[in-house]
């Protein structure tokens, strides 16, 4: 693999739609993300934003259009594509009757990364979850159990994060402990968020995206962007009731 | 940085191992499944007296028990990558989706062939004590259920792995798997038949059975390991 892949839009979306029977989810949706950029995805429930996320990350194939992401196709080259990938997800995606550190190994041991006894326990000391490592995740709180999460999608070092609403559900503590582990690694990594939280989405973002009925209804640079006439037309999509 | 197929297939099946030996929840099921169903065959043998010889309908009672018992494991086979979203991580990892086949496929095996293994002496207790024996070395009812269980389990996986986003799944797995075992389960009756029963053509018999079985076997590992990229990407 080419650990130096070099490239300059993160995501590369043309004409991209995945439809599911006649229902299209996703109709026709193109854009582009600069490397290291934060792209909020904003939109109603119904939206198309986690199928797209779910394109994007070679889970569902596209029925038309292309998306590269980090520069590579997300049909073609699906597998290499994977290891450059991290989710984070409202579903903590983790095993139940696996202990925290058995969580990580096992998905060390998949992604091939090296010494995965030490990256794992300096995972767990930055999410904060070490005195918990050897516990079943079945007893983690909902905070717990997304830090971990968080400490899994980063195991081997991922060129982009894909965090598919990743404050559902978490208390307000929780949420403070999250939003430090997204400062730490938004440096490093391009990010792109789902989220229903417009003012945290805005508040995060270097680009921000409207999505309805599997439209883009907005795509723009932070800097560009109207606060009022960004939340008005969010609140016109989230009207459309495509929900 | 990379893993290769080897080493993910060792850490699929040793993470399935490892959360089956926690929770026992295939074992179990399966086990008392098993169970229950020896006491169900006792029952409605009772009647039928010393002189019916309940060898000749041992084999068929056998693998009736087994096919269902099967159907019971590999339903609970995905549960725990369906739970908390596993399967999307697992999806989301380099890995080539005939190694998750070969990996599952494995791991039910050694679960099936566990519980079949500690199944017949229950089944031999209940129903040969006092009676004549089985006619051929035991070896033999060993490569039985070894070329039975590969197919079920092949089979089995490549099912369960479809019906795991379907509503109605148990009922889907069952109406599907057992019509396309029978061609197997012929074979393993007939070759447990011959085990069972002996005769001077009960070796050419049984492994003439067991060569349709290793056919069975073959095919749909074959096209089980062909259609997994399809079946877990729909």
């Amino acid at each position: 693999m080419d650990s130096e892949l070099t490239y300059t839009d993160a995501l590369e979306v043309s004409g991209l739609t995945r439809a599911f029977g006649v229902r299209k989810a996703l109709d026709d949706v193109s854009f582009t993300l600069p490397k290291g950029a934060f792209l909020s995805i904003f939109g109603p429930n119904g939206a198309g934003k986690t199928t797209l996320v779910k394109v994007l990350t070679t889970l569902l194939n596209p029925s038309k259009g292309t998306a590269r992401v980090c520069g590579m196709d997300v049909v073609r080259d699906a597998v290499e594509l994977r290891s450059r990938i991290g989710l984070i997800s409202h579903n903590p995606l983790l095993y139940a009757d696996l202990t925290a550190e058995e969580n990580l190994l096992f998905f060390s041991h998949l992604y091939g990364v090296p010494d995965p006894e030490r990256r794992v326990r300096d995972l767990l000391v930055n999410v904060e979850l070490d005195h918990r490592r050897l516990d079943v995740t079945r007893t983690f709180s909902r905070g717990m159990l997304q830090r971990l999460s968080i400490a899994r999608a980063l195991l081997h070092h991922p060129d982009i994060i894909f965090l598919d609403e990743p404050y559902s559900g978490l208390d307000p503590h929780a949420m403070d402990i999250l939003d430090e582990l997204i400062a730490q690694i938004r440096g490093e990594h391009t990010l792109v968020m789902i989220s229903h939280d417009l003012t945290k989405g805005l508040e995060l973002c270097t680009h921000a995206l409207i999505l309805a009925d599997g439209k883009v209804v907005l795509q723009q640079p932070k800097t560009d962007i109207d606060e009022g006439l960004f939340r008005e037309t969010y609140r016109a999509t989230v009207g459309m009731g495509v929900a | 940085m990379g893993a290769s197929s080897w080493q993910q297939f060792k850490a699929i099946l040793h993470k399935d191992l490892v959360m089956e030996m926690r929770t026992r929840e295939m074992i179990t099921s399966m086990g008392m499944y098993a169970l229950l169903t020896m006491v169900v065959y006792q029952i409605a043998l009772a009647e039928a007296g010393d002189s019916f010889d309940v060898r000749l309908v041992m084999p068929g009672l056998i693998w009736v028990a087994f096919i269902f018992m099967s159907l019971l494991g590999l339903n609970r086979s995905f549960v725990h990558e369906t739970d908390q979203g596993c399967i999307d991580a697992l999806l989301l990892a380099p890995i080539d989706r005939p190694v998750i086949f070969f990996a599952k496929f494995v791991g039910n095996l050694i679960f099936l062939l566990v519980v079949e293994l500690l199944s017949l002496p229950v089944f031999s207790f209940l129903f040969l004590q006092g009676r004549e024996g089985i006619a051929n070395p035991v070896w033999m009812l060993g490569v039985v259920l070894l070329g039975a269980s590969i197919g079920i389990s092949g089979v089995g996986t490549l099912l369960a792995t479809m019906s795991v986003n379907t509503s109605g799944k148990d009922i889907m797995l069952t109406v599907v798997f057992v019509p396309l075992m029978y061609p197997l389960l012929r074979a393993a009756v007939g070759a447990t038949f011959a085990v069972v029963i002996g005769g001077p053509a009960s070796v050419f018999m049984f492994w003439s059975w067991m060569a349709w079985a290793a056919g069975f076997d073959v095919i749909m590992l074959v096209a089980a390991f062909g259609l997994y990229e399809f079946v877990i990407g729909a």
